[in-house]
């Protein structure tokens, strides 16, 4: 229980720390955002227009550094992230529109390929030197092809000439958004192709990672035991592969983790209306606001994944509960 | 022999039956007691073993890691099994059970056990041909393994009580969830450990009771045979002492037979009823227990005796053997053992000394101090317990 405590305090100091650094990095970065903003517009604009905007984005106010920081704090603690300047709109709002089409494509695609990799991976493992071993240069081929490629090869091929997949954008231009089937099964429809191209791009990794350690753990005492004892080939696998899957968890978590912010590409290719395709645009435009909250959400999700593989690893692996003597 | 038509080739009846009638004759035979030859023992036997060969890997590239070995084992018997490391007898058993992973293959020979079914028929099971099928429905239940390592054995990420749990599952269906938890906590209760140990896992346990845990194991289903793969080695002293004792009374309490391989000489000469002795891949001696000790007759296993102190017993000199065991891909020529060997002849290296029977004293010899000799050769020189080196042997015989 002490080994709990202690790990969730250090979770809060590391999200401290990476609040605080949020709050500062714009602020030790050359440019201004209302310099920027000011730029863009044309014509005459007058000391009184600029001190205008400054208060219409909150930045009116002279204050000390120390005193900003917590003004910073009080309104994170209110989940207010404040107005995103390129767009108009609180950058907590825009966030609640886009995080969730990116975690669904890149939750979804990451689970999937971790699952189909691993089941791959501990056959492979168990059977190795057979001919299925052919699978895996296979696979490492599409990891090797820059996703971009590979994802517009794809798009080109399956989407615009077979006509296989929908192309473009995450729903139909005929849906209206909404819970019904009808908007949920075309989101999916086209949902298909960004996720079998990413699949397609990732599986590799999950599938020699598993199937190493496989082969690694089939030479174990206690895989030989499961055999004498008479078990059935499949608990026996079950033993090696309970033991083999401890660091495709660990490296899950930091999939998850990245589900947020590694979907730039993806979202360029198939006009994803998600967080990668946000931030590209938030830092083309010198968006601060909206950097800073994409950038927060980001820390605290790969943050969230780390102690979600904590526990994990935690409840998997029992010698991971013995306490160190300080 | 009228034996040899159980044995069974074909891969499709491997499993063939002997009558219930000779099991009542075998139940009457073993309250007589036991004579070797007779066609009795030879039923009452759970293991049979006929010119078993062992190769690593195929092709050019083969070693023979074990060379046409044969021995019998009955039932509620101990065999010991002694040699160092490389001398083929881990590799041996692993064969026996099927156990032995690639490159190692069965290249001759054959196993038969004898598997006692519930209905109190006899069954021989030819090991070297049954399939799996078969063979996953002796593991375990007619025949257990307890290994070296119960660290590594036993799987680190679960709990004591769910390898019980998995045993009997497979094996005993009918019995329910509250069965089961009544039967580990007696199986744990037989090795002396209390039945909390259950719920740990192996690391939170300590060497001596891990290995508890896993005789508790092995005896789960009580097995005919249980085969002992250095069992004591990765222990220290003292638990090894209480390890072998709970053998020692849960044997006279089940009465399963049990192979026990090792290393150190004077540990089996106290548990096993008889003994090989390995070298490069060979039985070179087989004796009782008690003979081997008391008259070693192969110069390898005086010097295995001389190279651990007993467990009881008067003190002596340790001046183990020099040399090392050889690389089997490159056997010494003749006998394997004569370039360590302080008795060495001429003979030894030109030609190799068979395995002898000697029927009189109901032991087996391969060793040419030991052949062609009307009357048994004086293993006098051998008991002494010390090697005098390059003694001219030809000159003691001849003063006889």
């Amino acid at each position: 229980m002490r080994l709990v405590t202690r790990r969730l305090g250090l979770y809060a100091v590391t999200a401290w720390v990476a609040v605080t650094v949020n709050f500062l990095l714009p602020r030790l970065m050359p440019g201004n955002p209302i310099q920027t903003l000011i730029g863009k517009l044309t014509g005459q604009v007058t000391p009184g227009e600029i001190r205008a905007i400054r208060l219409s984005f909150g930045l009116g106010f002279h204050q000390g550094l120390i005193a900003q920081y917590f003004t910073y704090l009080t309104q994170l603690l209110h989940g207010n992230l404040g107005v995103s300047i390129t767009l108009g709109a609180t950058v907590s709002s825009i966030l609640r529109q886009s995080v969730p089409w990116t975690v669904g494509l890149i939750g979804v695609s990451t689970i999937v390929s971790f699952a189909v990799g691993t089941f791959a991976g501990t056959w492979l493992g168990w059977t190795r030197g057979s001919r299925l071993d052919s699978l895996i240069p296979t696979a490492t081929f599409f990891q090797a092809v820059p996703y971009f490629f590979l994802a517009t090869v794809m798009l080109l091929i399956f989407g615009s000439d077979l006509h296989w997949f929908p192309v473009l954008g995450a729903y139909s231009q005929n849906v209206t958004p909404g819970w019904n089937w009808t908007f949920v099964s075309n989101v999916i429809r086209y949902g298909e192709l960004p996720v079998i191209s990413i699949v397609l791009s990732s599986v590799a990794g999950w599938m020699l990672g598993m199937r190493n350690m496989m082969i690694t753990m089939v030479g174990e005492d206690f895989v030989l035991m499961a055999v004498a004892k008479g078990l059935p080939r499949r608990r026996v696998i079950m033993h090696a592969a309970r033991n083999a899957i401890l660091p495709s968890i660990a490296n899950l978590s930091l999939a998850i983790g990245l589900v947020v912010s590694g979907a730039l590409l993806v979202e360029l290719v198939f006009n994803y209306p998600g967080v990668g395709d946000l931030l590209l645009q938030a830092v083309l435009n010198e968006d601060y606001p909206l950097i800073q909250g994409i950038f927060l959400v980001i820390t605290l999700t790969v943050l969230a994944a780390n102690l979600i593989a904590d526990v994990a690893y935690f409840a998997l692996d029992p010698r991971t509960r013995t306490e160190v003597a300080t | 022999m009228s034996y040899e038509g159980v044995r069974v080739d074909d891969a499709s009846a491997q499993v063939s039956d002997v009558t219930a009638n000779v099991t009542a004759n075998v139940a009457v035979n073993a309250t007589a007691g036991v004579e070797p030859a007779s066609e009795f023992s030879k039923r009452l036997a759970v293991l049979d073993v006929t010119d078993f060969s062992v190769d690593y890997g195929v092709g050019d590239a083969t070693v023979r890691a074990v060379n046409e070995v044969s021995f019998s084992l009955e039932r509620s018997r101990v065999l010991g099994v002694a040699g160092e490391s490389g001398s083929g007898k881990s590799t041996l058993v692993y064969a026996l059970t099927r156990l032995l992973r690639a490159p190692g293959v069965i290249s001759g020979g054959e196993a038969v056990l004898h598997v006692s079914r519930e209905d109190g028929r006899v069954e021989a099971l030819n090991m070297t041909t049954a399939s799996e099928a078969a063979l996953r429905s002796v593991r375990w239940s007619h025949v257990s393994i307890v290994l070296q390592s119960a660290l590594n054995a036993l799987n680190p990420v679960l709990r004591v009580r769910h390898e019980f749990d998995e045993v009997l599952k497979t094996h005993r269906r009918e019995m329910s969830r509250a069965q089961r938890r009544a039967r580990s906590a007696q199986l744990m209760a037989l090795v002396g450990l209390n039945e909390d140990r259950l719920a740990r896992y192996p690391h939170e346990l300590s060497g001596g009771q891990r290995q508890r845990v896993m005789i508790a194991l092995a005896l789960a289903l009580e097995p005919e045979l249980v085969i002992m793969d250095e069992p004591t080695t990765a222990l220290d002293v003292v638990t090894q002492r209480e390890i072998i004792n709970e053998l020692n009374s849960l044997r006279s309490q089940f009465g399963f037979a049990m192979i026990f391989i090792t290393h150190d000489l004077s540990l089996l000469v106290e548990l096993a009823d008889e003994i090989v002795v390995m070298y490069a891949g060979r039985i070179v001696e087989r004796a009782t227990a008690a003979d081997l000790y008391a008259t070693p007759m192969h110069p390898y296993t005086l010097g295995l005796l001389n190279s651990f102190p007993p467990l009881s017993g008067e003190r002596r000199e340790l001046t183990g053997i020099p040399g090392s065991p050889p690389d089997l891909s490159d056997l010494p020529s003749g006998c394997t053992f004569h370039p360590r060997c302080p008795y060495a002849m001429a003979r030894c290296e030109r030609e190799t000394p068979e395995l002898v029977v000697d029927e009189r004293r109901g032991r087996s010899v391969a060793c040419w101090l030991h052949v062609d000799h009307d009357s048994p050769p004086t293993p006098v020189e051998l008991s002494g317990r010390r090697l005098r080196a390059t003694v001219p042997v030809g000159a003691r015989e001849e003063a006889q």
